[in-house]
């Protein structure tokens, strides 16, 4: 089971549609996963746990240390390219967590 | 007989934390969920609506003494401008005289309304020209509790009429404002199928239409220019809005002097006899506020989510061929300078707004709010800049930064909540809208329901 964090600036509105996303994507490829939305201002509680973190590049900045794989995007809602970014991520670094 | 009646329709269908998880549980299985999926989603709204709640109750609660202060020492109205409190207060209004839970309950039943009658225009996109869904469901939720309480509190009407009038009200402004929005975001993004669905939409299609008229966008495209990294921490939600409520609450402390803050240190106040230092307690109110606020945000963010998921959803299904209206931070990644830019912009244009509103002694004073300043003047500045270069996106936003103060002054005048939205939309198209209503109330003799 993965632990993914979509990270927006606010956490309710794109963050929160990019959650939608990337639930459906992992559905779709067979991946299991706990999908989360937060702010970059809250992620530290977040990070502790977190697997893969799916956010736009000019927020990278925010983002406190961690170990969790980065997957970084500037359309954050095109689903295509998000799934492709995110798949070839979890085959790389979880190749165990994808069916 | 009575006893089934009062159960379902004001127990269950009249209480929002039940009725809630019913859409909820109802937009997992149209979307061909697991039932499992659907009731813990079901059960996560219901918790989500109760946290809001709590925040919210303890912000207005404590926010609302640093306003008795302001308003004992020197006669001047307080207000707050941001999104979600401005629902709950508009709920608590409605709350106080139709009974608990009512105005969160109509709220409700406006948003699945407003929605439905927005699929409704796109799908007769041949006669209405509306092309877009608005599926940001934060903001729609906001927007939807604002237009009940405007219906309400003007024409006093009851529930039926008051969720459809103010459903198409809400459903006009969403199709009409992010249609013309289509064009410059599908400019801005390079071709990404979407458009901007918030809550400065009619200030971006201004900025869009103004721009090229300022300036060159060619020339001064703010996106290839170097910005220092020093102002980034201004962008992070929960600092910037700690930022705010410190400076807001130390202008306040200073203004209401030394019997005015052991006042707020008494029993009435915030009964914090303890915190003797100013400082201390200066800390302390400003954190609590923006502790609060968190919690509200919080609460919301456990069932925005699975509404996202089945408008969108129901969107996609019905209506294949619309533009998805999606949040304005969805185009931030296409233009993060721009985004600094407004930030800064915005700013100054709402601290000269409220100089000038202590210079010319306005009945009221606002305290400023992130999602308000940020969002807005960011995105307005996306649109400025495309359009005309960054010298056009500063002016826009420097005056976008004046009508937000001036706009929301007139709107708290006219609602008398102690916050408001904030928003350049709610500073101006809603202004005019709540002004409209009012206008209509008052013609009929209606007295303001509250």
């Amino acid at each position: 089971m993965l632990n993914i964090l979509c990270v927006c600036h606010n956490g309710m509105g794109t963050s929160m549609l990019l959650k939608i996303n990337v639930s459906n994507i992992c559905q779709e490829n067979g991946i299991s996963a706990t999908v989360e939305a937060c702010a970059h201002g809250e992620a530290l509680g977040f990070l502790m746990n977190t697997d893969i973190v799916l956010t736009s590049p000019e927020i990278l900045d925010f983002l406190p240390p961690t170990d969790a794989k980065i997957v970084a995007t500037t359309n954050m809602l095109n689903k295509a390219e998000v799934s492709e970014l995110l798949v070839k991520c979890v085959k790389e670094n979880f190749p165990d967590e994808i069916a | 007989m009575d006893y089934i009646l009062d159960l379902l329709l004001k127990q269950i269908f009249g209480q929002p934390f039940l009725l809630l998880a019913i859409v909820v549980f109802i937009g997992y299985m149209a979307m061909k969920q697991k039932v499992s999926k659907a009731i813990i989603g079901a059960f996560k709204a219901s918790i989500g609506i109760l946290v809001m709640g709590m925040g919210s109750g303890a912000l207005i609660g404590n926010f609302g003494k640093l306003l008795t202060a302001l308003q004992n020492a020197t006669g001047i109205q307080g207000a707050g401008l941001n999104t979600y409190p401005t629902m709950t207060a508009s709920y608590e209004k409605m709350d106080a005289i139709l009974g608990e839970g009512t105005g969160a309950t109509w709220g409700i039943y406006v948003l699945l309304v407003a929605f439905l009658m927005n699929l409704v225009l796109v799908g007769l996109r041949k006669f209405t020209k509306i092309r877009a869904v608005y599926l940001t469901g934060n903001a729609m939720i906001v927007q939807c509790g604002i237009s009940t309480y405007i219906v309400w509190r003007f024409l006093g009407t009851g529930m039926i009429p008051t969720v459809l009038i103010a459903s198409l009200i809400t459903a006009l402004y969403w199709g009409i404002c992010s249609t013309l929005l289509i064009e410059p975001t599908k400019i801005i993004t390079g071709g990404a199928d979407l458009t901007v669905a918030h809550q400065q939409m009619f200030m971006d299609f201004v900025a869009y239409k103004l721009a090229p008229k300022l300036g060159d966008p060619k020339k001064d495209d703010i996106e290839k220019k170097k910005l220092p990294d020093s102002l980034n921490f201004l962008q992070d939600s929960i600092l910037a809005t700690l930022l705010v409520m410190l400076i807001s609450t130390a202008i306040i402390m200073l203004v209401i002097g030394k019997d005015g803050v052991e006042w707020l240190r008494s029993a009435d106040g915030f009964n914090q006899g303890g915190y003797k230092n100013f400082v201390v307690f200066l800390l302390w109110i400003s954190i609590t506020l923006t502790a609060n606020i968190w919690v509200l945000l919080a609460g919301v963010r456990m069932f925005v989510g699975e509404l996202m998921m089945s408008f969108k959803g129901i969107s996609e299904k019905l209506l294949p061929g619309a533009v998805a209206g999606v949040d304005c931070a969805a185009i931030y990644g296409f233009a993060p300078k721009s985004v600094v830019l407004g930030l800064i912009f915005g700013a100054i244009g709402q601290i000269l707004g409220l100089v000038l509103l202590l210079v010319f002694k306005s009945p009221i004073f606002l305290v400023p709010g992130f999602i308000p300043l940020f969002f807005d003047n960011a995105t307005i500045a996306i649109f400025a800049n495309k359009f005309g270069g960054w010298k056009a996106a500063a002016g826009i936003c420097v005056v976008n930064g004046l009508i937000q103060i001036f706009g929301s002054m007139l709107a708290v005048s006219m609602m008398e909540l102690t916050w408001w939205q904030g928003s350049a939309d709610y500073a101006t198209v809603w202004v005019a809208i709540i002004a409209i209503f009012k206008g209509i109330g008052s013609l009929f003799g209606i007295p303001i329901a509250g």
